[in-house]
């Protein structure tokens, strides 16, 4: 926990500096979870706010300030899955700033304004969200907790409150359909997008 | 594409890694915070507002009703006309001295034509 429970409870009764406090230590890592699940950096802030706005006027209904961490998670995924049923066109977003972040690649090697680790960097994000393009929203933001935010399953199960063994067999389809994905992309066909 | 060492499974948790470093959090900008409170202020606004109509519409609708009351409850002026039954109303239209309804029929048979 980044934030005491006595500090939650006082943001509960309304304390206005003690939302201020949990913002100022959640928010870094928030935006980074956020960054992660919908990978349009651009609108990562304005989704960020968006979270600790319903965390602002639902932190009423939370229990008990120990499941403070797995009930944020949970407004972030919320938060994430309602931007992404926005973007109905993000398939075609996401090819777009492929091309477009490709060109500005070839433009800044070309003119030597980017160094190697930065390029390899890009080479992974790249990589990365083209292979969870072939998985749907829920299966993406479901590995990305898993995977790259190093969720446990326990944490998993209450933040979506299924059990774990349907979560391990989503989580096993997920990987299956990213595996199959990876191997149609090294055959130079466009993955098919399931799930 | 980014090519991945060892087995398939082995690849695909290496790639995460290596994506959890690639994706570092963004540094929140200077407007983070006061754009925040922001569209809490500018919510809670419009909440009020929403609130203060609602209230409005209840305190009209139960002003209406108590009106609508009392106007039923103060007798009218043409109450002595309802004051009355139906039968009683009848009784008063159609009174005694009105014979061709009161009183009894009477046959009267000529003599000669009873035989």
């Amino acid at each position: 926990m980044l934030v005491d429970f006595e500090l939650i409870k006082r943001a509960q009764a309304g304390d206005g500096a003690a939302f201020n406090e949990i913002v100022l230590a959640y928010r870094k890592r928030i935006l980074g979870t956020i960054t992660r699940l919908i990978a349009r950096t651009e609108d990562v802030e304005d989704v960020a706010q968006d979270v600790f706005l319903r965390m602002y006027f639902s932190l009423d209904q939370l229990r008990t300030a120990e499941v403070f961490e797995t009930w944020l998670y949970r407004l972030t995924v919320n938060a994430a899955y309602d931007y992404l049923r926005k973007q109905r066109r993000r398939q075609e977003f996401r090819m777009s700033d492929l091309s477009e972040q490709q060109v500005l690649l070839a433009d800044a090697v070309a003119g030597g304004k980017v160094e190697r680790d930065q390029q390899y960097q890009k080479r992974i994000r790249e990589s990365v969200d083209s292979l969870l393009g072939a998985v749907s929203e829920a299966d993406r933001i479901l590995l990305m907790l898993k995977e790259v935010e190093g969720l446990s399953l326990k944490e998993l199960e209450k933040i979506y409150e299924v059990n774990e063994n349907a979560l391990k067999v989503r989580l096993f389809r997920a990987r299956q359909r990213v595996l199959k994905a990876s191997e149609e992309m090294k055959r130079g066909r466009e993955p098919a997008k399931a799930g | 594409m980014y090519s991945m060492p060892g087995n398939q499974d082995e690849r695909l948790d290496a790639l995460f890694r290596v994506y959890r470093e690639a994706c570092p959090a963004p540094e929140p900008s200077a407007n983070f915070m006061p754009e925040l409170w922001r569209r809490i202020e500018a919510r809670q606004a419009f909440g009020f507002s929403f609130r203060r109509i609602a209230n409005a519409f209840v305190t009209a609708a139960l002003a209406f009703s108590l009106a609508l009351g009392i106007y039923m409850a103060i007798p009218q002026s043409n109450s002595s006309y309802y004051a009355q039954s139906y039968i009683e109303a009848l009784a008063a239209e159609n009174t005694l001295d009105t014979p061709e309804i009161v009183e009894p029929v009477r046959l009267e048979i000529a003599p000669d034509s009873a035989r």
